[in-house]
């Protein structure tokens, strides 16, 4: 129990709507942009990821406490402010890591007739959410005691993990002087995917007149789920064993799923753009290595009723526990199956609208003149993104406020200012630096809180080295 | 130009990831988390009828009624180290003209006493039964002793009985565990 509660303070405590990569979203055309918006508009005639290092991507936060809430060094004992942090923290808080990694990347133009920019590539994802069981936690720290006649509610409980690999490949197309579109077709392997995220139901411990003990204890309405899928078949295992078995799933060798992103970029005229996508609109159909364990049933708790029956010599005891634990599993059965079921991804959804101007990156002058239909980049622009993420409990929304400013070829630097519904003081910064068409990324978030990262809600950290031929 | 462009960016960089930290934490304070909660549980109850202290068949009296029932989860090294403290609360109604004295023995599963209370309970009647409380505290080093048994014992005695008597013999109870769970 112990355990529980601090794994869970301790892994929520630091970051917040984690995935949101805006900083990396319509900025310098990167592999990763395009992974966020497949319609982004593409210069590049080619491009090619570093292995392992073309993109790496992690964020870790909590929408309501940081470790300093917790672990600040003054002197206020720690379970007092665990205490406080338990009654602050709503069921509607959550804690969230996600971290990729891209494996392969690159892409190329088609020209022929109908030029079109195709990329592809691998990349791992370890995506986690859980949502603060507050209930749970009240019951766990302080117990019933306190809280008769409340009822601990089992939807409180809702937390999923994924850890899957991608396979992608995409199209990019300028449809027409103003329009840009583009597909991603996504293939999924899962390694490994636990989740709860539908229970309903609840406990409570009640006084009422007429009751034949002192308390009732009820369970009503109960139906909680967990489903697991890749776990069993690594019961057991040696690490070496553990490790090759995750590796053979990597490569296609786990559960499957589709999905596809979809975007978009429209050019109104030479400076204003209005751009968005929808990113992992698909599912993973867990099929095999699942197991899966429900709990159904209401029940209600009066302790143990004592007879007193005239045995005879001989006769054993009534026994009271064994058929009080018999009509428990009677009446709340927990079945296990190994069925198949279907979880839909994490669907995103970015937009954004974005206006260039300054002048044209290269220029030294005012001229304008060499501006003749083809798009050329200014050197500053500003905009408003929009993020937001279906997640177990409803849409996790973001908005931003940005600048990008071009250094030449040779650098941009992009600042973003996010608010979200647990933050509203989240500065990032990335910059891009270009060497003969070497790129290098760097981006980070929550930078006021950067000199300690114990008060941060949310960190995020995006690095990675590609190859683009201009 | 360029030479300068790339000596802000690693700087910027370095500065990025070096000057982050964590300031002002001690997470050393994790060992000193204790976790204490305090659970009410209902525990056993019984509507003794004054029947049941009469042999109608053999016109005797019966002077003691026993029932035994399991409780498995008092026993097992688990328990035994959280809990610290525990509140018995016992609640009679009587409404039968009779005292009585109503014992607890928690056995072990050798049938051995490790722990063992008893109370009276005043008498009533029909038209006003009469309500007795007996509330036993035990502490960590009784609790050791509770935690060894698998069982209770409950023992109702009843000084004299007769055919006639009647009413009812009514418990309800209840526990408060008091757990403490450290590293």
């Amino acid at each position: 129990m112990k355990k529980f509660l601090i794994i869970y303070l301790l892994l929520g405590l630091s970051v917040v709507v984690c995935q949101n990569k805006q900083l990396l979203y319509n900025w310098e055309v990167t592999p990763q942009t395009l992974l966020l918006n497949p319609g982004s508009l593409v210069t590049s005639q080619f491009h090619a990821g570093v292995p392992l290092a073309s993109g790496f991507h992690f964020n870790v936060g909590s929408s309501g406490v940081s470790v300093f809430d917790v672990f600040a060094d003054d002197g206020v004992a720690i379970n007092t402010k665990i205490t406080t942090t338990i009654s602050r923290l709503t069921s509607r808080d959550f804690f969230t890591v996600n971290q990729q990694l891209d494996v392969l990347t690159f892409g190329w133009l088609s020209k022929g007739f109908e030029p079109m920019y195709f990329s592809g590539g691998i990349y791992q994802e370890l995506d986690a959410i859980a949502y603060f069981p507050k209930d749970f936690a009240i019951l766990a720290w302080e117990g019933n005691r306190d809280y008769i006649g409340k009822a601990y509610d089992f939807n409180d409980i809702s937390a999923r993990l994924d850890l899957l690999t991608v396979y992608h490949f995409g199209v990019n197309k300028q449809v027409s002087k103003k329009l840009t579109a583009g597909v991603r077709l996504k293939l999924y392997s899962s390694l490994i995917s636990v989740s709860s995220t539908r229970n309903k139901g609840a406990f409570k411990t009640t006084v009422r007149e007429g009751s034949a003990n002192i308390y009732e204890h009820t369970v009503t309405d109960l139906d909680v789920e967990v489903n697991t899928s890749g776990f069993i078949s690594l019961d057991g295992l040696e690490q070496s064993q553990v490790s090759k078995k995750l590796l053979g799933r990597a490569l296609l060798g786990g559960n499957l799923g589709l999905g596809i992103d979809a975007g978009i970029t429209y050019q109104f005229d030479n400076e204003l753009s209005l751009t968005a996508s929808v990113l992992d609109l698909g599912a993973i159909f867990h099929t095999k290595d699942t197991e899966r364990y429900r709990a159904k049933g209401d029940y209600t708790l009066e302790g143990i009723a004592l007879v007193f029956p005239e045995l005879v010599n001989g006769e054993p005891a009534i026994p009271y526990y064994d058929n009080l634990e018999d009509d428990i599993a009677r009446e709340i059965p927990v079945d296990t199956l190994n069925t198949g079921y279907t979880q839909l991804r994490p669907t995103k959804i970015n937009a954004g609208l974005h206006y260039d101007f300054g002048r044209f990156v290269g220029d030294n002058g005012g001229c304008n003149c060499k501006n003749n239909g083809t798009k050329k980049k200014r050197v500053s622009q500003a905009g408003v993104q929009y993020y937001s993420i279906f997640r177990p409990r409803g849409l996790q929304l973001a908005g931003t406020l940005y600048y990008t400013r071009r250094f030449g070829n040779t650098l941009s630097i992009k600042t973003t200012y996010t608010i979200d519904s647990y933050s509203a003081k989240n500065i990032g910064a990335g910059m891009f630096l270009n060497i003969a068409g070497v790129n290098l990324f760097l981006a980070a978030d929550n930078l006021l809180q950067m000199s300690n990262l114990a008060k941060a809600n949310s960190v995020s950290l995006q690095v990675g080295l590609n190859y683009i031929l201009n | 130009m360029e030479i300068k462009i790339y000596k802000l960016f690693f700087l910027l960089t370095y500065i990025l990831l070096c000057g982050s930290c964590f300031e002002g934490t001690d997470f050393d304070q994790a060992n000193d988390v204790v976790v204490t909660p305090e659970i009410e549980l209902d525990l056993i109850y019984f509507n003794l009828e004054a029947s049941k202290f009469y042999d109608y068949a053999n016109n005797t009296e019966i002077l003691v009624v026993q029932d035994t029932t399991d409780l498995d989860f008092l026993g097992g090294s688990d328990i035994n180290d959280i809990l610290k403290r525990a509140d018995f609360f016992f609640e009679f109604t009587n409404s039968i003209s009779r005292e009585f004295n109503v014992s607890f023995d928690f056995l072990n599963e050798q049938n051995t006493s490790k722990y063992f209370m008893q109370t009276t309970v005043a008498s009533g009647s029909e038209d006003t039964p009469v309500v007795s409380y007996f509330v036993q505290s035990l502490d960590e080093v009784q609790i050791k002793e509770l935690t060894k048994a698998k069982k209770v014992l409950v023992t109702v005695t009843i000084p004299s009985s007769s055919q006639d008597l009647t009413g009812v013999l009514n418990l309800q109870s209840k526990t408060t565990y008091y757990l403490q769970i450290e590293q």
